[in-house]
Order: structure tokens, then sequence, then C-alpha cells
């Protein structure tokens, strides 16, 4: 066995063994049954109108009615309870002297944090291992499940689990003491937080444009299936910025860490800054939600440019409409459109207006139905507006469900998964007895 | 031989360690003694590689170890505040270490009673046997030099003469010694050289009798040596 892999293994054993580890399984587990159990219910009950109506089937979509929900609870338990498991992994190896032991054997500091990190990540793996029961169930009932789709969703909170690790890292470098690291992980997470806040109030113009940035907004284009790799570059950059911090705060040989800090800075907003450039999404959600139909798609790309006046406040309820439905779309076929959110005087007096302008032409319209603006763009480009363009080919998938079915969920996950977990773990510390010779 | 030159050492308020230069002779037992607050834990930790130094460098045989990758070769290091993996029982340490090294000592494990109390929790131990632990961790990767944070404390009278004639032991078979002590009088039957520290300066260094020499008494014990060093 090479040192690594002895490292490795005491790594594991020491998340996995840990009392932490195996009350926060049990929470998930209540989690996970609760929300899937919530869901269900919702989706069984508005199914029942859908199933011999295929145009309100159409709106039966497994990930975002059911699985995005499931998995919504793990946001809460990673920001807020995962910084307690995977803090003590270094400030405890700090408070009681252990990694000067670490850095004796044949384990380099960076080595080390790997391996720390390795286990950490396990510990994600087997959390989402908690899931595999909800599909199984979904999968039994006759559900349909969107692979891929759903793969994004765990990928997004496998990226943001990885994104607590890398801060839990650099708290618990900053800090010896474990609730100190802990407030501090935490309150970089509710950071992020505030800035959302700040947006979806409006509360100062900094806030708006800083949003763009805010962890959680960038993580919900996963939950609508799409596949933004500037989200994916800027959370890796993000990441990548909290492990090298980390590294460099917990080299003792360093006689001045301030340097490689700075560099450390520089390069994360270098590499964030030019992240923000990336313009490539792929909607990989079943249904092409995130998309306009192929032949919309085919007459926007004939238009050279447009531009969008909107009158309206980002709070208000029109715009996000607006925003979700069809300026994002259009973003991704037309990067290069120019949006232009009124203020002042203007926004007064004209406010609920959507102004469109190609080349010296302009129209304006109240609408924010999907219908309704192609007319108007199509009419400034002079391109003919057929009306089977923008029909949709998705079937969609409902699912009524029994309440005997419903509360098997309930059974599972509330009493046998946490037995389970109790009894592996308890049989794990048992086993842990050993002999010299 | 071991050499220390010009180091210092300031935390914010606090200048640890003044300018300090000594030369460590090999195949000895060095005792770094003095006060608390002399500095002595600081100069174990920089010629360890476990802290930096404002100014000056540590050499081995006239080669300057810049680097920790340099110092963790030769070196093995027990810090005084170490407080190994409570939840872990004594064997899943040592096979740890065993699986890490690649080798294991089990005359070393032996010599330090270990196997008596291989199935308990650290956390459970006796200060003693925790002690017995870090020793058996500070010596089983066989280093050329090691170096010890006041390594007897917690050890009643019988084990502390184990520990001694062990320590003893290994430095006949060829290892080096430098260890930090507050007991004056274990550090004279354990020691082979002396350095005393006050207020992050060398106020004396020597054997036995250089130390007498210096200060003009042919039968002056450790104790009175350093308080007369200290005055």
């Amino acid at each position: 066995m090479t040192p690594y892999v002895t490292l490795v293994v005491k790594e594991l054993a020491d998340i996995f063994s840990s009392r932490t580890a195996l009350l926060m399984a049990i929470i998930i587990s209540f989690v996970f049954g609760y929300s899937f159990y919530s869901a269900v219910s919702l989706y069984a009950n508005a199914s029942t109108a859908a199933v011999d109506n295929p145009l309100y089937a159409a709106g039966f979509e497994p990930v975002p009615g059911v699985f995005v929900p499931t998995f919504g609870g793990l946001f809460i338990i990673f920001s807020f309870f995962l910084p307690f498991l995977f803090i003590p992994l270094i400030s405890t190896e700090r408070r009681n002297n252990t990694l000067t032991i670490l850095m004796q054997l044949p384990y380099s500091l960076g080595g080390i944090l790997t391996v720390k990190t390795l286990a950490a990540a396990a510990y994600l793996l087997f959390i989402f291992l908690l899931s595999l029961p909800s599909l199984v169930l979904w999968k039994l009932w006759g559900g349909h499940i969107p692979a891929v789709e759903l793969l994004l969703v765990v990928g997004e909170y496998f990226c943001y689990g990885l994104l607590i690790i890398a801060i839990s890292l650099f708290a618990s470098a900053l800090f010896t003491s474990t609730a100190s690291a802990s407030i501090l992980a935490i309150a970089i997470v509710i950071a992020s937080w505030l800035i959302d806040f700040g947006r979806e109030m409006n509360i100062a113009p900094l806030l708006v444009s800083l949003s763009e940035w805010s962890v959680t907004k960038n993580l919900k284009s996963f939950e609508e299936g799409l596949l933004a790799i500037r989200t994916v570059m800027y959370l890796i950059s993000l990441t990548s910025a909290f492990f090298a911090a980390a590294y460099f705060l917990l080299r003792f040989d360093l006689k001045n860490r301030w340097q490689p800090l700075t560099v450390v800075l520089v390069v994360s907003l270098i590499a964030v800054i030019g992240v923000s450039r990336i313009d490539l999404s792929y909607d990989l959600s079943e249904s092409n939600r995130n998309s306009f139909p192929p032949k919309i798609v085919q007459y926007l790309q004939k238009i050279p440019s447009l531009d969008i006046d909107i009158y309206l406040e980002r709070t208000d309820s029109r715009f996000k409409d607006y925003e979700k439905s069809f300026l994002k779309k259009l973003l991704m076929v037309k990067p290069d459109t120019r949006v232009v959110m009124a203020s002042g005087e203007a926004l007064k007096q004209n406010y609920g207006r959507f102004v469109y302008r190609i080349d010296d032409k302009a129209d304006t319209t109240y609408s924010n139905s999907d219908e309704e603006i192609f007319q108007v763009i199509f009419k400034l480009s002079g391109i003919s507006h057929e009306e089977s363009m923008t029909e949709k080919e998705y079937p969609g998938y409902p699912l009524v469900t029994s309440v005997s079915q419903q509360n098997s969920i309930i059974y599972l996950y509330f009493a046998l998964l946490p037995l389970l977990i109790a009894g592996v773990f308890t049989i794990t510390r048992m086993s842990k007895r050993g002999k010299l010779r | 031989m071991l050499s220390v030159q010009n180091i210092s050492k300031r935390y914010r308020h606090t200048e640890s360690l003044r300018g300090i230069s000594l030369e460590i002779p090999e195949r000895s037992i060095t005792g770094i003694i003095g006060p608390n607050g002399a500095g002595k834990s600081t100069l174990l930790r920089i010629i360890a590689g476990f802290e930096n130094s404002d100014t000056g460098k540590v050499l081995h045989r006239g080669t300057p170890l810049s680097s920790f990758s340099q110092k963790k070769v030769l070196f093995s290091y027990m810090p005084e505040q170490l407080d190994i993996y409570p939840e872990y029982r004594v064997a899943d340490f040592v096979d740890f270490i065993h699986k890490s090294t690649g080798h294991i000592d089990d005359d070393l494990l032996s010599v330090l009673h270990l196997p008596t109390v291989s199935d308990k929790r650290i956390g459970q131990l006796s200060k003693g046997y925790r002690q017995r632990l870090k020793l058996f961790f500070a010596l089983c990767n066989r280093k050329q030099v090691v170096i010890l944070d006041e390594p007897f404390d917690g050890f009643d009278p019988i084990q502390l003469i184990e520990i001694r004639d062990l320590l003893k032991k290994e430095n006949e078979q060829g290892r080096d010694f430098i260890i930090s002590i507050h007991q004056l009088h274990d550090a004279e039957k354990i020691c082979s050289y002396y350095v005393l520290l006050d207020e992050g300066q060398v106020v004396a260094e020597g054997d036995m009798s250089a130390l007498r020499r210096r200060f003009g008494n042919d039968s002056a014990s450790l104790e009175e040596l350093f308080i007369r060093a200290l005055r």
C-alpha cells in the first residue's frame, strides 16, 4: 500500500466515522424524504387532470416538477451543515498539532489537502447515493427520468458542495478554532445570498451588477436544464481560488504569505473576468424549455441586430416572466442583442413598454408573450411569421401516484434509511479495534 | 554538527529570539534550558522547520537547510502541545505510522510498553502513555536528529528512568537529540551539552565542565549554574 493510499484510507475513516457525518446523513435522509414526498404529492395531484389531456400533459416535466424540489433541500444543508463537517478536517489537525505529524511522514502539504478534499468529495457522493431510492421508487411507479437533465441537477449540488469544501478549508486555514472558521464559512455563503436579495429588491445598482457573480444565481441555471460554460468555469475559478488561498495560508515555511495570496487574488479576478466573456450555453433540458423552437432560431439568426428598451423595474413580476420566458432564450440565440433597462423620468412615462429596434425601425408592445413579441420582431425585420413556428413537441410525463405509494417514501426515508445509516456507522466504529504485537 | 546562526524571531509586540547563534555537537543530547518565555519552543520549531525565523539560518555540517523538505529528511520533531488523534485506538495510530513509513519498530513499541494499551483510545490514555506514544512517533522514523519539546512531562519517576535510558541508548547508537527541558535535575542526568536561554538570547552553552569553568565553580550543579547564568 503506497503512503498516499494509507492517507486516503485514514481521511475517509475520519470523515465517515465521525458523529457529525452520521447526524448529517440522517438529517439529509429526512430532508430528502420530506422534499420528495411533497414534490410527488403535488405532481400527482396536478397530474390527475393531465393524464388524458395531451396539451396539459406537455407541461409535466419530472426534473423541475419532482427532482429539483427533492434536491433543493440540499442547498440549506450544504450551506449550514457541511462546514461543520469539513472544517475540523484541518482545524483539528492544526489545533492538536497533528499536522506536524502528517508533515513529517512522506506527505506534502499539497498532498494532504488534496487527500482531505477527495475524502470530503467522497462524502458528497455518499450524500447523492441517498437520493437513489427516490429514483428507484419513481421508476417503479412508472415515472420517467430524463437522465442528462437529472445529472445536471446532481452536478449543480456537487459543484456547490466542492465550493463549500474549498471555503471550509480556507476558513480553517485562517482560524484554528472550529467555531470561528464555521462562522466565516457561513458568512461567505450568506454574503452571496445578500447580493441575491439586493438584486431582487433592486436595492443598489452595485448589488444588481454584483448579482451576476452570485453563486446561487449562477447555480440556478443548472436547475433550469442549462449548462452554461461561463457558470462552470466561474465555479471552477472560485473553488480553485479558495483552495489555493488555503494552501498558501497553511504554508508555515513561507516568510511572506501575502505575496502568493495577492497572486491568487489577482489570478482569480482575471479568471473570473475572463470567464464572464464566455457566452456558450447548452440547453440540456429534455423539453428544450430554455430554447425557442428550431424554426424560430433559424429566423432570429437571420436578423442582423436587435436592440430592446425595457420600461419595467427589475423587481416587477412582468419583467421576471419576460426575462425567464423570452430574454434568456433570445440571448442564447443572439448574445449580441443590446438590452437597456430604462430609468428615471423615461421609465415613469413609458412604464410597461418594450421597444424593439432593428436597424432604423422600431415598434412598441406591452406584451411579454412570445407569440406577440415574435410578431413585432418579424414585422420589423420583414420576415413572414408562420403560426406553426412556436409549436413544441414535448409530450410531458404526468404521473398519478397512490397515497400508499407516497407513504412508502415516509417509511423509507424516515425509518429504514436512518436505521441503516446508524447501523453501518456503529459497525464501522466497532470494527476499528486493533491489537499490537 | 548542527549550527544555528543569528536566528531572530519577533511576534507583533514580543521579540522571542534575539540573534541566537549556537553550535550543537554531533552524537550529543543537547538540553535547551531556560525559564518560561525564554524562546525554547520557538527555537526548536525554527530548527525543525515548522516556523520561519525573521533572520538567520540553520546549517547541518556546513550546509544551509533552507527548505522544509531538507529539514524533514534530517529532523524528527515532537512538539510540546501535541494531542494525537484522541478518537483513534493506539493500534490504529501505530498502524497508520507503520503503513505510511513502511517500517515498524517492534522493540521500540515494547520498550515504551505500548502493546499493553493497544486497543485503548488515545484520548483515554494517561498523560504518561500519551507521552510514550508521542515519543514513539518521534523515534520510530529513524531520523538523525530528534527534537523533543518537553518530553518528560507527565512521567512518574520509574517511567522517567526508563525513558532516559531509552534516549541514552538511542544516542549511543548514533542519533542526536535536542531537548527542551524544564526539570534541571533530569537534564543533568541525561544531557551531554547545554544551551541556557533567557529572554531570547543564549546566556551560556557547553558541556558541564565548560559551564563550571565559565562560572568558576568546579562542583556546581546545573541548577546552581543556571541561577548564576540568569543573574
